[in-house]
């Protein structure tokens, strides 16, 4: 499995971020990005082999992790549509909304209460 | 259930009570915009009722051990006793037109087992804009964006 330069491209659009300031607030050195990036694959060989043991590709083994991100990739975008329609609303306001609107009311609710009642908020 | 993380039973068992007594209410403010997906916060839950003196909601507190203290001075009617200390009485919601009126911009939104209506966020922050609290105010900008993502994310 590959690193995709082209989502991270994105994500990094996304958080208006350039590649270079990823890399420096991660603390990734292009040296080692651009290592990973041109590898065949980033994961370990022992999932490879479990991967090939049963007759599997090691994406299989991922998909949580790949869904989630899909899941991240898309849910920026829809924030770029979003606030790029109208420079007055807040980014953040927008994807909290949409990560919200993605559980029942009741859940939301759920939040709402419990972040209001958290004793410990200024602890 | 989160239901059972959000409402003891006996705040459930009001709520039913309510809609078993057929008694006109629904939920405003900053609970009914959470319910929309407003990321917001808030400490309690205001119930808007067409006629506070409705025998339904004294039927409902009975069944459920709570009690309404009558307003007094410059404090409104308030519930009290762990079953419904939850809930906040709303009388007037500044701003917007009669509770009849307002019924035609209010949602069913389900809370589990119990299903209740809810304020149109637009309305709610019509009455936000009205009243003007500092509260309010800061507030309101979450609920713009808010009702902006809502619109968007339909087209």
């Amino acid at each position: 499995m590959r690193l995709s330069g082209k989502n991270i491209t994105k994500l990094c659009r996304a958080h208006g971020l350039s590649l270079n300031a990823l890399l420096k607030r991660a603390g990734v050195s292009k040296t080692a990005f651009y290592h990973l990036l041109y590898k065949e694959s980033v994961l370990p060989r022992s999932i490879e082999a479990l991967a090939a043991v049963l007759g599997v590709r090691a994406s299989v083994l991922l998909d949580e992790a790949d869904q989630e991100s899909r899941r991240a990739v898309r849910l920026l975008e829809e924030v770029d549509r979003i606030a790029g329609s109208d420079l007055s609303v807040d980014r953040d306001n927008v994807r909290h909304t949409l990560l919200l609107l993605e559980e029942k009311p009741i859940e939301r609710l759920q939040r709402s209460l419990i972040r209001a009642r958290k004793p410990d908020l200024h602890e | 259930m989160p239901e059972n993380l959000i409402f003891t039973s006996k705040e459930v068992a009001f709520l039913r009570e309510l809609e078993r007594h057929k008694v006109e209410f629904m939920l405003v403010g900053a609970a009914a915009a959470a319910l929309q997906g407003a990321p917001v916060v808030t400490q309690d839950v205001d119930l808007w009722f067409e006629d506070v003196k409705d025998p339904g909601i004294q039927s409902a507190l009975r069944k459920s051990g709570g009690i309404m203290v009558p307003s007094f001075g410059h404090n409104p009617p308030t519930f009290a006793g762990d079953a419904v200390k939850l809930f906040d009485i709303v009388l007037t919601m500044h701003g917007l037109m009669s509770f009849a009126e307002e019924k035609k911009n209010s949602i069913e939104v389900s809370l589990g087992r119990v299903k209740v209506r809810v304020l149109d966020l637009a309305r709610i922050i019509k009455s936000k804009e009205a009243v003007k609290r500092p509260k309010d105010l800061l507030v309101l900008p979450v609920l713009r964006d808010t009702l902006k993502t809502l619109k968007r994310k339909e087209r």
